[in-house]
């Protein structure tokens, strides 16, 4: 059977190409025209996986053409690796962190963060020519050999594979460890213990839980976050101001302030003016941290959010948007259901609280720095008592005028596992919104069985 | 018969069984029930055309015709596709208007349904990846004992005790039945303990979505009597069961949104 590659049409070039640049983190510039010269040419070649037309992405044969945006996400999303290849070519330092967490005191002390999920993005960008199946084949056998090589089962442990096998060149693994998920904290644990012990390792101790309110904490998590910069300018051998850290903060709340802005532009719309794969990966560059190049994300966001300004003021409705979708807001960490054929099932997804959290905190411009920073880390809303996630989510279900909830935890995600059914039950109870929790194994294909709980609670709907 | 009757058709391809139910005028006309084979598109249509033999009908005389089950995915001959949760749900209340809670416990997969008195899912949940106490489970169970999948329930009927079963895992539980064999355990005993077993597994899905009566079985499980009696002792409740073939209650449900969905389409009126 043979593969059919999807190809951006000529039609749409001439608006493209009047679309703004994207600028970098190391000042340099790609125009439009050779973004879509990448987009038509080169990527289809490197990455055919990513431009197949079937049922997992779809079977569209098209993607939001006209949505520039959307076009310069997926630029990015194709040319990570190289991105971070060429980072570390030119001596860019690189660390390996927790999903979940913002990335100000890194971009202070001019290291690239990398989440698990990125990780395994940079490793799948490696190998160039792979269809869908082969791309997926290859993360299966990381995450395959990871199990044995860990010897327990978790969601996320590529990051902890690639360091060890030496695949990437990740110069530190500086984790906030113990916030929101478990499996980081295992992968940090087998780390200390690996074979390979040349990548420095170094914990950002977050506070257990709930301990926002107690200053000591605050003061403990401001002490880590110092320590954290200074094992980082241990490897960059830089030195790392407080006004450095002030100023990334300053960047990164514009991204957050963004991120923010742009979502709630989006569920203002009468009609959704993306889909849903669309409006993640928009909001998504709010943390600035998604492309692993902060000014990248902060310039396709700001022409982002000019856009679907556009699209709300004129009532255009998203790519394969169907009229009336039911709106899904989707909870849990590192997890999401297949946008295309939620969409084809009637359903859109307008939310998910997973990166939303920290994306909607801003950190104090004033001050401390590393206080400022510690003291609205231990105030994420994803990262508090069950009550006070729960009813911060009813709050964002009520802004995305969602007509249900599906609780998603991965296989192995033992946290998130466990917090699913008493934050659901609050939901229900508090709002009377349909709810369903579904377990999803991390990183497959073969989602039928997945598909077919998400159908069947859309056709609830 | 006249041409100008209305026939409409439900095709339920599952993971171990395809099957079809033809509705004339609202009631069940034909229906058709065979093994499902590795194609899904030929199993639905051989379902069918067994349904439109026994009708007398021809393909075209369908009005309209919904797919449900996991071949619905690929089932070119339907107008539309729906999941068997909704379905199930359909045909429940298309047999017994009073159901409100449905166990379906079906080839790979078991469901708790909660439904309104339209036959409308208002809660659902269903067993994990894992096709522990599903039909598959006893079809290897019944490999084990050498025994006929349809005689499994009648012998944990007829136990003396009830051996606990530390695995649910279909592929773990065939050893730990083959080590209870050689420790001596009476085989329907050991049935009867994999039968309450996958009964509690139910129960646990209950306690998300909730019990309200009547509680109907439907699924080619339903067929076992000594699974309704050990669902009936772990949920504390009495099962109705459908007045024919339980596994044709995904393809009744399909065939009655058929008629729905023509009617809302304008392809007939009632």
């Amino acid at each position: 059977m043979g593969t059919q590659l999807f190809r951006y049409s000529e039609d749409n070039k001439e608006k493209f190409l009047e679309s703004d640049n994207i600028t970098f983190n190391d000042g340099s510039v790609v125009t439009p025209e050779e973004i879509w010269h990448y987009l038509t040419v080169e990527g289809p070649e490197k990455y055919p996986g990513s431009f197949e037309v079937n049922l997992y992405q779809g079977n569209r044969a098209s993607r939001d053409e006209t949505l520039p945006t959307s076009l310069k996400t997926h630029y990015l999303g194709l040319t990570f690796s190289d991105r971070m290849e060429k980072a570390k070519d030119r001596g860019k330092s690189i660390a390996f962190i927790q999903g979940g967490q913002a990335v100000d005191p890194y971009t202070a002390a001019d290291t690239i963060a990398l989440r698990p999920g990125l990780v395994n993005q940079w490793y799948g960008g490696l190998e160039h020519g792979n269809d869908i199946n082969k791309a997926n084949l290859r993360r299966r056998k990381s995450k395959e050999k990871a199990f044995h090589d860990m010897s327990f089962e978790a969601c996320q442990t590529g990051g902890y594979e690639h360091v060890q096998e030496g695949d990437l060149r990740i110069d530190v693994i500086a984790p906030y460890t113990v916030l929101r998920c478990s499996d980081v904290s295992y992968g940090v644990e087998a780390h200390r213990h690996g074979p390979k012990k040349d990548v420095k390792l170094f914990n950002v101790d977050y506070p257990l839980r709930y301990q926002a309110d107690k200053p000591w904490a605050i003061e403990y998590f401001a002490q880590n976050l110092r320590r954290l910069v200074g094992t980082l300018d241990e490897v960059t051998g830089r030195v790392t101001t407080e006004e450095d850290v002030t100023k990334a903060i300053q960047l990164h709340n514009e991204g957050r302030r963004l991120g923010t802005e742009l979502a709630e532009l989006w569920w203002s719309a009468d009609v959704p003016p993306t889909n849903s794969a669309d409006r993640a990966s928009l909001v998504a560059l709010g943390n600035l941290e998604v492309h692993g190049d902060v000014q990248a994300s902060l310039s396709v966001l700001k022409e982002a959010k000019k856009f679907i300004a556009e699209r709300v003021r004129n009532g255009v409705k998203g790519h394969a948007v169907i009229d009336n979708p039911k709106r899904i807001f989707i909870l849990g960490s590192c997890v999401g259901i297949n946008g295309s054929r939620s969409e084809d099932a009637g359903a859109i997804v307008v939310g998910r609280d997973d990166q939303w959290s920290h994306c909607t905190s801003l950190v104090e411009e004033e001050g401390d720095p590393y206080y400022n920073l510690a003291k609205t880390t231990l105030e994420y809303p994803y990262e508090q008592s069950i009550e006070k996630r729960a009813h911060w989510t009813i709050e964002q279900i009520r802004k995305s005028r969602a007509d249900g909830v599906i609780f998603i935890h991965n296989w192995g995600c033992n946290t998130q596992a466990a917090v699913a059914r008493p934050i659901v039950d609050i939901i229900k109870r508090e709002t009377g919104i349909p709810t369903y929790i579904h377990e999803l194994e991390l990183g497959g294909l073969q989602h039928e069985q997945e598909q077919n709980r998400v159908n069947a609670f859309i056709e609830m709907l | 018969m006249s041409l100008s009757e209305n026939f409409f058709a439900g095709v339920d391809v599952g993971s171990l069984a395809a099957k079809a139910v033809i509705l004339k005028d609202g009631e069940i006309f034909a229906t058709g029930l065979l093994k499902s084979g590795v194609n899904s598109v030929e199993s639905g249509l051989s379902a069918l055309n067994l349904a439109l033999d026994a009708a007398g009908l021809k393909k075209e005389d369908l009005t309209y015709i919904v797919g449900t089950g996991y071949g619905r995915v690929s089932a070119p001959y339907a107008n539309k596709a729906v999941t068997e949760i909704t379905c199930h749900a359909k045909g429940a209340n298309y047999l017994h208007p009073t159901v409100r809670t449905i166990i379906d416990m079906g080839g790979q997969d078991c469901k708790a349904i909660r439904i309104d008195e339209n036959g409308a899912v208002v809660d659902f949940a269903m067993n994990d990846k894992c096709a522990a106490g599903t039909g598959r489970f006893l079809e290897v169970m019944a490999e084990v004992f050498k025994v006929k999948l349809e005689d499994l329930g009648a012998i944990a009927l007829s136990a003396t005790d009830t051996v606990p079963m530390s695995s649910t895992c279909t592929v773990f539980a065939e050893s730990e039945t083959i080590s209870l064999i050689a420790r001596g355990e009476k085989p329907e005993n050991i049935l009867n303990g994999i039968h309450h077993s996958i009964a509690n597994r139910i129960a646990g899905l209950f306690s998300r979505v909730g019990i309200t009566s009547d509680v109907f079985f439907s699924g080619g499980v339903a067929k076992n009597s000594g699974m309704k009696s050990a669902i009936e002792q772990a949920l504390k409740v009495t099962i109705v069961r459908p007045e024919i073939d339980p596994q044709l209650i995904g393809a009744l449900g399909a065939a009655v949104l058929a008629r729905s969905f023509a009617k809302k389409e304008g392809l007939w009126a009632a």
